[in-house]
Protein backbone atom coordinates (compact mmCIF):
# COMPACT_ATOMS: atom_id res chain seq x y z
CA UNK A 1 0.00 0.00 0.00
CA UNK A 2 1.47 3.76 -1.12
CA UNK A 3 1.08 5.90 1.86
CA UNK A 4 -0.31 8.58 -0.77
CA UNK A 5 -3.53 6.55 -0.90
CA UNK A 6 -3.65 5.60 2.83
CA UNK A 7 -6.79 7.60 4.44
CA UNK A 8 -8.04 6.10 8.29
CA UNK A 9 -10.66 4.44 6.54
CA UNK A 10 -8.17 2.08 3.99
CA UNK A 11 -5.47 1.78 6.59
CA UNK A 12 -7.98 0.08 8.78
CA UNK A 13 -9.10 -2.11 6.26
CA UNK A 14 -5.98 -3.02 5.48
CA UNK A 15 -4.49 -3.69 8.90
CA UNK A 16 -7.85 -6.16 9.41
CA UNK A 17 -7.21 -7.77 6.09
CA UNK A 18 -3.33 -8.46 7.23
CA UNK A 19 -2.12 -6.57 3.71
CA UNK A 20 0.39 -4.93 6.30
CA UNK A 21 1.28 -4.53 9.96
CA UNK A 22 1.02 -0.65 11.88
CA UNK A 23 4.58 -1.54 12.44
CA UNK A 24 5.33 -1.59 8.62
CA UNK A 25 3.23 1.57 7.69
CA UNK A 26 4.63 3.53 10.80
CA UNK A 27 8.31 2.91 9.31
CA UNK A 28 7.49 3.93 6.51
CA UNK A 29 6.30 7.10 7.07
CA UNK A 30 9.51 7.92 9.14
CA UNK A 31 10.96 6.92 6.25
CA UNK A 32 9.33 9.32 4.07
CA UNK A 33 9.15 12.12 6.32
CA UNK A 34 13.17 11.53 6.69
CA UNK A 35 13.14 12.09 3.05
CA UNK A 36 10.35 14.59 2.40
CA UNK A 37 10.55 16.75 5.48
CA UNK A 38 13.59 18.00 4.42
CA UNK A 39 11.60 20.22 2.14
CA UNK A 40 8.58 21.13 3.90
CA UNK A 41 9.53 21.36 7.41
CA UNK A 42 6.20 20.17 8.91
CA UNK A 43 7.24 18.29 11.91
CA UNK A 44 8.96 20.05 15.22
CA UNK A 45 10.15 17.06 16.59
CA UNK A 46 9.34 13.37 15.92
CA UNK A 47 8.62 10.40 18.14
CA UNK A 48 10.13 7.10 16.89
CA UNK A 49 10.51 5.24 20.30
CA UNK A 50 6.40 5.82 21.38
CA UNK A 51 5.35 5.49 18.38
CA UNK A 52 7.17 2.12 17.43
CA UNK A 53 5.15 0.55 20.61
CA UNK A 54 1.83 1.86 19.66
CA UNK A 55 2.30 0.16 16.51
CA UNK A 56 3.27 -3.07 17.84
CA UNK A 57 0.65 -2.99 20.74
CA UNK A 58 -1.74 -2.33 17.69
CA UNK A 59 -0.09 -5.15 15.72
CA UNK A 60 -0.60 -7.46 18.94
CA UNK A 61 -4.65 -6.89 19.17
CA UNK A 62 -4.72 -7.52 15.36
CA UNK A 63 -2.57 -10.87 15.93
CA UNK A 64 -4.56 -11.70 18.81
CA UNK A 65 -7.82 -11.38 17.04
CA UNK A 66 -9.11 -8.55 19.88
CA UNK A 67 -11.68 -6.13 18.50
CA UNK A 68 -9.77 -2.88 17.73
CA UNK A 69 -10.72 0.67 17.09
CA UNK A 70 -11.37 2.92 13.51
CA UNK A 71 -8.14 4.29 14.65
CA UNK A 72 -5.95 1.14 16.09
CA UNK A 73 -2.27 1.89 14.68
CA UNK A 74 -3.10 4.69 12.42
CA UNK A 75 -0.41 7.21 12.34
CA UNK A 76 -1.28 10.74 13.16
CA UNK A 77 0.40 14.06 13.52
CA UNK A 78 -0.06 16.27 16.69
CA UNK A 79 0.12 20.36 16.97
CA UNK A 80 3.20 21.64 19.04
CA UNK A 81 0.87 23.08 21.41
CA UNK A 82 -1.26 19.61 22.28
CA UNK A 83 0.73 18.36 25.52
CA UNK A 84 1.91 14.55 24.66
CA UNK A 85 3.78 13.35 28.09
CA UNK A 86 6.91 12.77 28.02
CA UNK A 87 7.06 14.79 24.80
CA UNK A 88 8.27 18.67 23.97
CA UNK A 89 5.58 21.03 24.05
CA UNK A 90 6.71 23.80 22.42
CA UNK A 91 4.03 26.09 20.82
CA UNK A 92 6.84 26.79 18.76
CA UNK A 93 7.95 29.58 20.82
CA UNK A 94 11.45 30.16 22.24
CA UNK A 95 10.16 30.51 25.90
CA UNK A 96 8.79 27.25 25.74
CA UNK A 97 12.11 25.48 24.17
CA UNK A 98 13.32 22.97 26.48
CA UNK A 99 9.77 22.37 27.86
CA UNK A 100 8.53 18.30 28.31
CA UNK A 101 5.01 17.85 28.84
CA UNK A 102 4.61 15.96 32.32
CA UNK A 103 0.69 14.59 30.98
CA UNK A 104 -1.55 13.91 28.51
CA UNK A 105 -4.16 15.96 26.60
CA UNK A 106 -7.59 14.70 27.10
CA UNK A 107 -7.65 13.92 23.59
CA UNK A 108 -4.34 12.42 23.46
CA UNK A 109 -5.68 10.25 26.26
CA UNK A 110 -8.97 9.22 24.45
CA UNK A 111 -6.01 8.72 21.14
CA UNK A 112 -4.58 6.75 23.26
CA UNK A 113 -7.19 4.36 23.71
CA UNK A 114 -8.19 3.67 20.45
CA UNK A 115 -4.75 2.69 19.86
CA UNK A 116 -3.48 5.48 17.06
CA UNK A 117 0.36 6.01 16.99
CA UNK A 118 1.70 9.32 16.89
CA UNK A 119 4.36 10.11 14.63
CA UNK A 120 5.38 13.49 15.90
CA UNK A 121 4.41 17.17 17.15
CA UNK A 122 3.92 19.64 14.14
CA UNK A 123 5.12 23.46 13.58
CA UNK A 124 2.57 26.01 14.07
CA UNK A 125 2.25 30.02 14.61
CA UNK A 126 4.22 30.93 18.01
CA UNK A 127 1.30 29.90 20.26
CA UNK A 128 -1.35 29.45 17.81
CA UNK A 129 -0.78 33.52 16.89
CA UNK A 130 -0.57 33.51 12.88
CA UNK A 131 -2.19 32.58 9.78
CA UNK A 132 0.98 30.92 7.86
CA UNK A 133 3.21 30.04 10.14
CA UNK A 134 5.75 31.87 9.80
CA UNK A 135 5.74 32.97 13.33
CA UNK A 136 6.92 29.69 14.56
CA UNK A 137 10.30 30.55 16.13
CA UNK A 138 11.94 27.70 15.08
CA UNK A 139 11.29 26.60 11.56
CA UNK A 140 9.51 27.94 8.18
CA UNK A 141 7.06 25.10 6.98
CA UNK A 142 6.13 25.46 3.39
CA UNK A 143 3.41 24.60 0.95
CA UNK A 144 3.71 20.95 -0.46
CA UNK A 145 1.52 21.91 -3.48
CA UNK A 146 4.06 24.96 -4.06
CA UNK A 147 6.99 25.39 -2.35
CA UNK A 148 7.03 29.27 -1.96
CA UNK A 149 3.58 29.67 -0.15
CA UNK A 150 2.54 29.12 3.08
CA UNK A 151 0.67 26.14 4.01
CA UNK A 152 -1.38 28.58 6.15
CA UNK A 153 -1.53 28.93 9.57
CA UNK A 154 -1.57 28.74 12.51
CA UNK A 155 -1.70 24.88 12.32
CA UNK A 156 0.24 25.47 8.80
CA UNK A 157 2.89 21.85 10.41
CA UNK A 158 -0.49 19.70 10.70
CA UNK A 159 -2.09 20.35 7.31
CA UNK A 160 1.23 19.76 5.44
CA UNK A 161 2.11 16.96 6.74
CA UNK A 162 -1.88 15.31 5.77
CA UNK A 163 -1.28 17.08 2.63
CA UNK A 164 2.45 16.09 1.72
CA UNK A 165 1.50 12.40 3.10
CA UNK A 166 3.77 12.99 6.23
CA UNK A 167 1.02 11.41 7.90
CA UNK A 168 -2.73 10.33 7.92
CA UNK A 169 -4.57 12.56 9.62
CA UNK A 170 -3.35 15.06 12.13
CA UNK A 171 -4.71 17.31 14.79
CA UNK A 172 -4.57 21.05 15.15
CA UNK A 173 -6.22 24.16 17.10
CA UNK A 174 -8.59 26.43 15.16
CA UNK A 175 -9.08 29.68 17.39
CA UNK A 176 -10.12 31.80 14.27
CA UNK A 177 -9.61 29.72 11.53
CA UNK A 178 -6.01 28.07 12.58
CA UNK A 179 -7.63 24.40 11.33
CA UNK A 180 -9.73 25.86 8.27
CA UNK A 181 -7.46 28.31 6.43
CA UNK A 182 -4.75 25.78 6.38
CA UNK A 183 -6.71 22.70 5.25
CA UNK A 184 -7.84 25.23 2.33
CA UNK A 185 -4.43 26.62 1.67
CA UNK A 186 -2.91 22.53 1.51
CA UNK A 187 -6.14 21.11 0.22
CA UNK A 188 -7.26 18.72 2.63
CA UNK A 189 -9.91 18.35 4.83
CA UNK A 190 -10.12 20.40 8.39
CA UNK A 191 -12.75 20.82 10.95
CA UNK A 192 -13.91 23.41 13.81
CA UNK A 193 -16.47 21.60 16.23
CA UNK A 194 -18.74 23.34 18.19
CA UNK A 195 -17.25 25.41 21.10
CA UNK A 196 -17.54 22.76 23.77
CA UNK A 197 -17.91 19.82 21.99
CA UNK A 198 -13.88 18.75 22.66
CA UNK A 199 -12.08 19.28 26.14
CA UNK A 200 -9.19 21.34 25.93
CA UNK A 201 -7.36 20.36 28.66
CA UNK A 202 -3.81 20.08 27.89
CA UNK A 203 -4.04 22.60 24.85
CA UNK A 204 -1.86 25.50 25.38
CA UNK A 205 -4.41 27.94 25.74
CA UNK A 206 -4.75 31.19 23.44
CA UNK A 207 -7.85 32.20 23.58
CA UNK A 208 -10.28 30.11 25.56
CA UNK A 209 -13.61 31.08 24.34
CA UNK A 210 -12.82 30.41 21.00
CA UNK A 211 -9.99 27.80 21.24
CA UNK A 212 -10.95 24.14 19.89
CA UNK A 213 -9.32 21.50 18.71
CA UNK A 214 -9.56 19.96 15.77
CA UNK A 215 -8.78 17.27 12.96
CA UNK A 216 -7.10 17.53 9.45
CA UNK A 217 -7.39 14.67 6.87
CA UNK A 218 -7.48 13.68 3.70
CA UNK A 219 -11.06 13.09 3.05
CA UNK A 220 -13.81 14.42 5.41
CA UNK A 221 -14.93 10.92 6.24
CA UNK A 222 -11.96 10.65 7.91
CA UNK A 223 -12.37 13.79 9.67
CA UNK A 224 -15.28 12.58 11.35
CA UNK A 225 -13.79 9.54 12.15
CA UNK A 226 -11.48 11.47 13.97
CA UNK A 227 -13.74 13.97 15.29
CA UNK A 228 -16.47 10.96 16.86
CA UNK A 229 -13.18 9.71 18.84
CA UNK A 230 -12.10 13.10 20.51
CA UNK A 231 -15.18 14.44 21.42
CA UNK A 232 -16.79 14.10 24.59
CA UNK A 233 -17.54 15.53 27.92
CA UNK A 234 -14.42 16.60 29.88
CA UNK A 235 -14.83 17.09 33.80
CA UNK A 236 -11.20 18.87 32.93
CA UNK A 237 -12.45 21.15 31.03
CA UNK A 238 -15.34 22.97 32.44
CA UNK A 239 -16.68 24.45 29.22
CA UNK A 240 -17.14 21.05 27.30
CA UNK A 241 -20.75 20.39 27.00
CA UNK A 242 -22.33 17.44 28.53
CA UNK A 243 -24.12 17.57 24.60
CA UNK A 244 -20.80 16.53 23.39
CA UNK A 245 -21.20 13.29 24.53
CA UNK A 246 -24.44 12.41 22.18
CA UNK A 247 -22.77 12.42 18.48
CA UNK A 248 -23.53 9.06 16.70
CA UNK A 249 -22.49 7.43 13.79
CA UNK A 250 -24.12 9.23 11.59
CA UNK A 251 -21.24 11.62 11.79
CA UNK A 252 -19.59 9.34 9.10
CA UNK A 253 -22.46 7.32 7.96
CA UNK A 254 -24.46 9.73 6.93
CA UNK A 255 -27.74 8.89 4.95
CA UNK A 256 -28.52 11.16 1.41
CA UNK A 257 -32.58 11.11 2.10
CA UNK A 258 -31.59 13.29 5.59
CA UNK A 259 -28.87 15.05 3.60
CA UNK A 260 -30.89 16.13 1.40
CA UNK A 261 -33.51 17.44 3.63
CA UNK A 262 -30.89 20.18 4.28
CA UNK A 263 -31.77 24.09 3.23
CA UNK A 264 -28.09 25.63 2.06
CA UNK A 265 -27.77 29.40 2.82
CA UNK A 266 -25.23 31.16 0.85
CA UNK A 267 -24.96 34.58 2.89
CA UNK A 268 -24.36 37.71 0.52
CA UNK A 269 -22.07 39.74 2.92
CA UNK A 270 -19.22 37.02 2.18
CA UNK A 271 -19.09 37.76 -1.42
CA UNK A 272 -19.50 41.48 -1.01
CA UNK A 273 -15.44 42.83 -2.37
CA UNK A 274 -12.59 41.28 -1.33
CA UNK A 275 -13.39 38.23 -2.93
CA UNK A 276 -11.29 37.05 -6.24
CA UNK A 277 -13.20 36.35 -9.44
CA UNK A 278 -11.92 32.81 -9.36
CA UNK A 279 -12.83 32.16 -5.95
CA UNK A 280 -16.29 33.38 -7.18
CA UNK A 281 -16.80 31.17 -10.12
CA UNK A 282 -15.16 27.70 -7.86
CA UNK A 283 -17.74 28.59 -4.48
CA UNK A 284 -20.64 29.11 -7.68
CA UNK A 285 -19.23 25.24 -9.18
CA UNK A 286 -19.65 23.77 -5.50
CA UNK A 287 -22.97 25.34 -5.24
CA UNK A 288 -24.21 23.51 -8.82
CA UNK A 289 -22.57 20.62 -7.29
CA UNK A 290 -24.61 20.32 -4.11
CA UNK A 291 -27.93 21.48 -5.40
CA UNK A 292 -27.26 18.24 -7.70
CA UNK A 293 -27.40 16.11 -4.49
CA UNK A 294 -31.00 17.46 -4.04
CA UNK A 295 -30.58 20.25 -1.51
CA UNK A 296 -32.34 23.69 -1.49
CA UNK A 297 -29.90 26.77 -1.78
CA UNK A 298 -31.27 30.28 -0.30
CA UNK A 299 -29.48 33.32 -0.59
CA UNK A 300 -29.45 34.76 3.08
CA UNK A 301 -27.99 37.95 5.05
CA UNK A 302 -25.58 38.28 7.98
CA UNK A 303 -25.45 41.87 8.58
CA UNK A 304 -22.92 42.01 11.14
CA UNK A 305 -20.02 39.89 9.60
CA UNK A 306 -17.86 43.01 8.10
CA UNK A 307 -17.66 43.93 11.73
CA UNK A 308 -16.26 39.89 12.96
CA UNK A 309 -12.38 40.55 12.16
CA UNK A 310 -12.47 44.00 14.63
CA UNK A 311 -14.23 41.93 17.10
CA UNK A 312 -12.48 39.22 17.16
CA UNK A 313 -9.01 40.86 16.99
CA UNK A 314 -10.30 42.82 20.18
CA UNK A 315 -11.74 39.92 22.12
CA UNK A 316 -8.51 37.24 20.81
CA UNK A 317 -5.28 39.42 21.93
CA UNK A 318 -7.69 41.02 25.22
CA UNK A 319 -7.74 36.57 26.48
CA UNK A 320 -4.34 36.02 24.63
CA UNK A 321 -2.57 38.72 27.26
CA UNK A 322 -4.19 37.06 30.75
CA UNK A 323 -3.33 33.23 29.05
CA UNK A 324 0.71 34.05 28.58
CA UNK A 325 0.63 35.51 31.80
CA UNK A 326 1.89 32.45 32.92
CA UNK A 327 4.79 32.51 30.84
CA UNK A 328 7.00 33.99 32.97
CA UNK A 329 10.31 31.88 32.66
CA UNK A 330 9.83 30.84 36.11
CA UNK A 331 8.13 27.45 36.23
CA UNK A 332 9.28 26.20 32.38
CA UNK A 333 11.47 26.86 30.07
CA UNK A 334 15.14 28.66 29.91
CA UNK A 335 15.41 31.55 32.98
CA UNK A 336 17.49 34.69 31.72
CA UNK A 337 19.28 35.91 34.50
CA UNK A 338 18.14 38.69 36.89
CA UNK A 339 18.52 40.23 40.36
CA UNK A 340 14.61 41.04 41.25
CA UNK A 341 11.90 39.33 40.20
CA UNK A 342 10.22 41.94 38.32
CA UNK A 343 13.17 42.23 36.59
CA UNK A 344 13.02 38.64 35.65
CA UNK A 345 9.54 38.20 34.72
CA UNK A 346 10.66 41.28 32.17
CA UNK A 347 13.74 39.83 30.50
CA UNK A 348 12.12 36.60 30.30
CA UNK A 349 9.13 37.53 28.50
CA UNK A 350 11.50 40.12 26.35
CA UNK A 351 13.12 37.24 25.04
CA UNK A 352 11.14 34.19 25.06
CA UNK A 353 7.95 36.34 22.51
CA UNK A 354 8.42 36.47 19.27
CA UNK A 355 6.84 39.99 17.68
CA UNK A 356 3.43 38.80 17.19
CA UNK A 357 2.87 37.46 20.48
CA UNK A 358 4.30 40.39 22.10
CA UNK A 359 2.22 42.61 19.61
CA UNK A 360 -0.64 40.72 21.04
CA UNK A 361 0.00 40.71 24.33
CA UNK A 362 0.06 44.66 23.57
CA UNK A 363 -3.15 45.01 22.19
CA UNK A 364 -4.79 43.06 24.53
CA UNK A 365 -3.28 44.39 27.55
CA UNK A 366 -4.33 47.66 25.99
CA UNK A 367 -8.45 46.75 25.27
CA UNK A 368 -8.32 45.82 28.87
CA UNK A 369 -6.80 48.96 30.32
CA UNK A 370 -8.61 51.45 32.25
CA UNK A 371 -10.02 53.82 30.26
CA UNK A 372 -9.81 51.45 26.86
CA UNK A 373 -11.87 49.06 28.28
CA UNK A 374 -15.39 50.00 28.03
CA UNK A 375 -15.03 51.27 24.06
CA UNK A 376 -13.06 48.40 23.10
CA UNK A 377 -13.53 45.00 24.99
CA UNK A 378 -17.05 45.83 26.46
CA UNK A 379 -18.36 46.77 23.04
CA UNK A 380 -16.45 44.04 21.19
CA UNK A 381 -18.10 41.49 23.36
CA UNK A 382 -21.55 43.39 22.51
CA UNK A 383 -20.71 43.14 18.63
CA UNK A 384 -20.11 39.40 19.02
CA UNK A 385 -23.18 38.91 20.52
CA UNK A 386 -24.82 40.58 17.49
CA UNK A 387 -23.24 37.88 15.37
CA UNK A 388 -24.01 35.60 17.30
CA UNK A 389 -27.89 36.51 16.90
CA UNK A 390 -27.07 36.89 13.13
CA UNK A 391 -26.57 33.62 12.89
CA UNK A 392 -29.51 32.52 14.74
CA UNK A 393 -31.76 33.93 13.06
CA UNK A 394 -30.19 32.04 9.82
CA UNK A 395 -30.56 29.26 11.31
CA UNK A 396 -34.37 29.49 11.83
CA UNK A 397 -34.78 29.71 7.67
CA UNK A 398 -31.17 27.30 6.83
CA UNK A 399 -29.67 24.26 8.21
CA UNK A 400 -26.26 24.90 7.05
CA UNK A 401 -24.32 28.25 5.77
CA UNK A 402 -22.15 28.01 2.43
CA UNK A 403 -19.12 30.66 2.19
CA UNK A 404 -15.21 30.68 0.79
CA UNK A 405 -12.98 29.57 3.64
CA UNK A 406 -10.44 32.30 2.42
CA UNK A 407 -10.59 35.12 -0.12
CA UNK A 408 -7.64 34.16 -2.43
CA UNK A 409 -5.59 30.68 -2.24
CA UNK A 410 -1.92 30.34 -0.41
CA UNK A 411 -0.12 33.53 -0.50
CA UNK A 412 3.78 33.78 -0.80
CA UNK A 413 6.39 33.17 2.14
CA UNK A 414 7.08 36.66 3.01
CA UNK A 415 4.03 38.64 1.32
CA UNK A 416 2.31 39.68 4.65
CA UNK A 417 4.86 39.66 7.24
CA UNK A 418 5.90 43.34 7.25
CA UNK A 419 2.07 43.90 7.94
CA UNK A 420 -0.28 42.91 10.61
CA UNK A 421 -3.47 44.00 9.48
CA UNK A 422 -3.21 42.45 5.96
CA UNK A 423 -2.35 39.11 7.56
CA UNK A 424 -5.14 39.26 9.40
CA UNK A 425 -7.60 40.10 7.10
CA UNK A 426 -7.09 36.36 5.53
CA UNK A 427 -9.10 35.03 8.50
CA UNK A 428 -12.13 36.91 7.62
CA UNK A 429 -14.53 34.12 6.57
CA UNK A 430 -13.23 31.79 9.61
CA UNK A 431 -13.84 34.50 12.42
CA UNK A 432 -17.37 34.16 12.46
CA UNK A 433 -17.67 30.41 13.59
CA UNK A 434 -15.39 31.25 16.20
CA UNK A 435 -16.98 34.38 17.95
CA UNK A 436 -20.19 32.36 17.28
CA UNK A 437 -18.96 29.14 19.01
CA UNK A 438 -20.32 27.13 15.67
CA UNK A 439 -18.64 24.15 13.87
CA UNK A 440 -17.46 24.55 10.61
CA UNK A 441 -15.52 22.65 7.85
CA UNK A 442 -12.92 23.67 5.27
CA UNK A 443 -13.30 20.87 2.66
CA UNK A 444 -11.44 21.34 -1.11
CA UNK A 445 -12.87 22.33 -3.88
CA UNK A 446 -12.31 20.09 -6.32
CA UNK A 447 -10.25 20.90 -9.24
CA UNK A 448 -8.08 19.89 -12.27
CA UNK A 449 -4.92 22.07 -11.42
CA UNK A 450 -3.45 25.02 -9.88
CA UNK A 451 -3.35 26.00 -6.03
CA UNK A 452 -6.13 24.69 -4.11
CA UNK A 453 -8.63 26.12 -2.42
CA UNK A 454 -11.63 25.07 -0.28
CA UNK A 455 -15.30 25.66 0.68
CA UNK A 456 -17.01 26.13 4.05
CA UNK A 457 -19.71 24.50 5.75
CA UNK A 458 -20.95 26.50 8.82
CA UNK A 459 -23.49 24.25 10.38
CA UNK A 460 -25.76 24.68 13.52
CA UNK A 461 -24.18 24.28 17.39
CA UNK A 462 -23.76 20.04 17.75
CA UNK A 463 -24.87 19.36 14.11
CA UNK A 464 -21.39 18.53 12.56
CA UNK A 465 -23.53 15.85 11.27
CA UNK A 466 -24.85 18.15 8.84
CA UNK A 467 -21.80 19.69 7.39
CA UNK A 468 -19.81 16.74 7.38
CA UNK A 469 -22.46 14.51 5.62
CA UNK A 470 -22.98 17.17 2.86
CA UNK A 471 -19.14 17.33 2.92
CA UNK A 472 -19.06 13.57 2.32
CA UNK A 473 -21.81 13.17 -0.35
CA UNK A 474 -19.41 16.12 -2.90
CA UNK A 475 -16.58 14.16 -2.13
CA UNK A 476 -18.56 11.43 -3.66
CA UNK A 477 -20.02 13.21 -6.74
CA UNK B 1 -1.92 57.46 17.94
CA UNK B 2 -0.55 55.54 20.49
CA UNK B 3 2.30 57.58 22.32
CA UNK B 4 5.40 56.32 23.68
CA UNK B 5 4.44 56.62 26.82
CA UNK B 6 1.48 54.63 26.25
CA UNK B 7 3.50 52.26 24.96
CA UNK B 8 6.07 52.01 27.85
CA UNK B 9 3.12 51.89 30.17
CA UNK B 10 1.97 49.19 29.00
CA UNK B 11 4.75 47.16 28.58
CA UNK B 12 5.36 47.84 32.49
CA UNK B 13 1.13 46.38 32.80
CA UNK B 14 2.73 43.00 30.31
CA UNK B 15 5.46 42.68 31.97
CA UNK B 16 7.89 43.01 29.14
CA UNK B 17 11.18 44.79 28.64
CA UNK B 18 10.79 47.03 25.36
CA UNK B 19 13.63 47.72 23.41
CA UNK B 20 13.88 50.89 21.39
CA UNK B 21 14.65 48.98 18.17
CA UNK B 22 11.00 46.97 18.43
CA UNK B 23 9.21 50.23 19.75
CA UNK B 24 8.74 52.68 16.63
CA UNK B 25 7.56 49.07 14.74
CA UNK B 26 4.71 48.27 17.89
CA UNK B 27 3.81 51.64 17.90
CA UNK B 28 3.09 52.03 14.33
CA UNK B 29 1.40 48.51 13.98
CA UNK B 30 -0.60 49.14 17.33
CA UNK B 31 -1.66 52.71 15.76
CA UNK B 32 -2.75 51.06 12.67
CA UNK B 33 -5.06 48.16 14.47
CA UNK B 34 -6.35 50.30 16.81
CA UNK B 35 -7.85 53.12 13.88
CA UNK B 36 -8.98 49.41 12.07
CA UNK B 37 -11.36 48.98 15.18
CA UNK B 38 -12.96 52.39 14.88
CA UNK B 39 -15.79 50.77 12.48
CA UNK B 40 -17.10 49.16 15.77
CA UNK B 41 -18.11 52.65 17.18
CA UNK B 42 -20.86 52.68 14.06
CA UNK B 43 -22.44 49.57 15.14
CA UNK B 44 -25.38 50.05 17.49
CA UNK B 45 -24.96 48.20 20.65
CA UNK B 46 -28.25 49.77 23.16
CA UNK B 47 -29.52 47.01 24.97
CA UNK B 48 -27.08 44.02 23.81
CA UNK B 49 -25.98 41.71 26.35
CA UNK B 50 -22.44 41.43 26.06
CA UNK B 51 -21.28 37.67 25.03
CA UNK B 52 -18.98 36.92 27.83
CA UNK B 53 -17.74 33.75 26.80
CA UNK B 54 -17.84 30.97 24.26
CA UNK B 55 -20.64 28.43 25.80
CA UNK B 56 -24.08 29.11 27.88
CA UNK B 57 -23.36 26.53 30.39
CA UNK B 58 -23.54 27.88 33.92
CA UNK B 59 -21.13 27.81 36.66
CA UNK B 60 -21.96 24.49 38.69
CA UNK B 61 -20.56 24.56 42.13
CA UNK B 62 -19.54 21.02 44.18
CA UNK B 63 -18.73 19.76 47.43
CA UNK B 64 -15.31 20.48 48.50
CA UNK B 65 -13.45 18.47 50.03
CA UNK B 66 -10.02 18.00 52.25
CA UNK B 67 -7.48 15.79 51.60
CA UNK B 68 -3.35 15.71 52.05
CA UNK B 69 -0.98 15.12 49.43
CA UNK B 70 2.89 15.48 49.32
CA UNK B 71 2.30 14.49 45.41
CA UNK B 72 3.58 17.55 43.27
CA UNK B 73 3.05 15.57 39.92
CA UNK B 74 6.10 15.63 37.33
CA UNK B 75 5.39 19.43 37.23
CA UNK B 76 8.09 20.16 39.17
CA UNK B 77 10.71 18.38 36.96
CA UNK B 78 9.76 21.46 34.28
CA UNK B 79 10.97 23.75 36.73
CA UNK B 80 14.10 25.52 35.33
CA UNK B 81 15.56 25.56 39.04
CA UNK B 82 14.26 24.22 41.99
CA UNK B 83 15.32 23.35 45.40
CA UNK B 84 13.73 19.88 47.23
CA UNK B 85 10.79 20.35 44.80
CA UNK B 86 10.25 23.46 45.93
CA UNK B 87 10.50 26.60 42.75
CA UNK B 88 13.42 28.69 43.77
CA UNK B 89 13.10 32.19 42.15
CA UNK B 90 14.98 35.02 42.86
CA UNK B 91 13.87 37.24 45.63
CA UNK B 92 10.78 39.71 45.08
CA UNK B 93 12.50 43.18 46.99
Amino acid sequence: MHLHDLTIKKFHQGLLNKEFSALEITQDFFNWIEKKDQEIGAYLSLNKDLAVRQAEEADLKIAKNEPVSLLAGVPLAVKDNLLIDGLPATAASKILKDYTASYDATVIKKLKSSGAVFLGKTNMDEFAMGSSTENSAFQQTKNPHDLTRVPGGSSGGSAAAVAAHLAVAALGSDTGGSVRQPAAFCGVAGLKPTYGAVSRFGLIAMASSLDQIGPFAKTVEDAAILFKEIAGRDAMDSTSSPQADSYGEELFNPKLEDIRKLKVGIPKEYFAGGLEKEMGAKIDEVVKAIKSLGLEIKAISLPHTKYALSCYYIIMPAEVSSNLERFDGLRYGTRQKADSLLELYKKNREAGFGEEAKRRIFLGTFVLSAGYYDAYYAKAQKVRRLIKLDFDEAFQDVDVILTPVTPTPAFKIGEKTADPLSMYLSDIFTIPANLAGLPAVAIPIKAKAGLPVGFQLIGKPWREADILGIGQYYEKL
Amino acid sequence: MLTKEDLEHLAELARIELKEKEEKKLQKDLSSILDYFQELQKVNTENIKPMTGGTDLVSVVREDFLGKTDDTGKGPEAFPEQERGFLRVPPIF
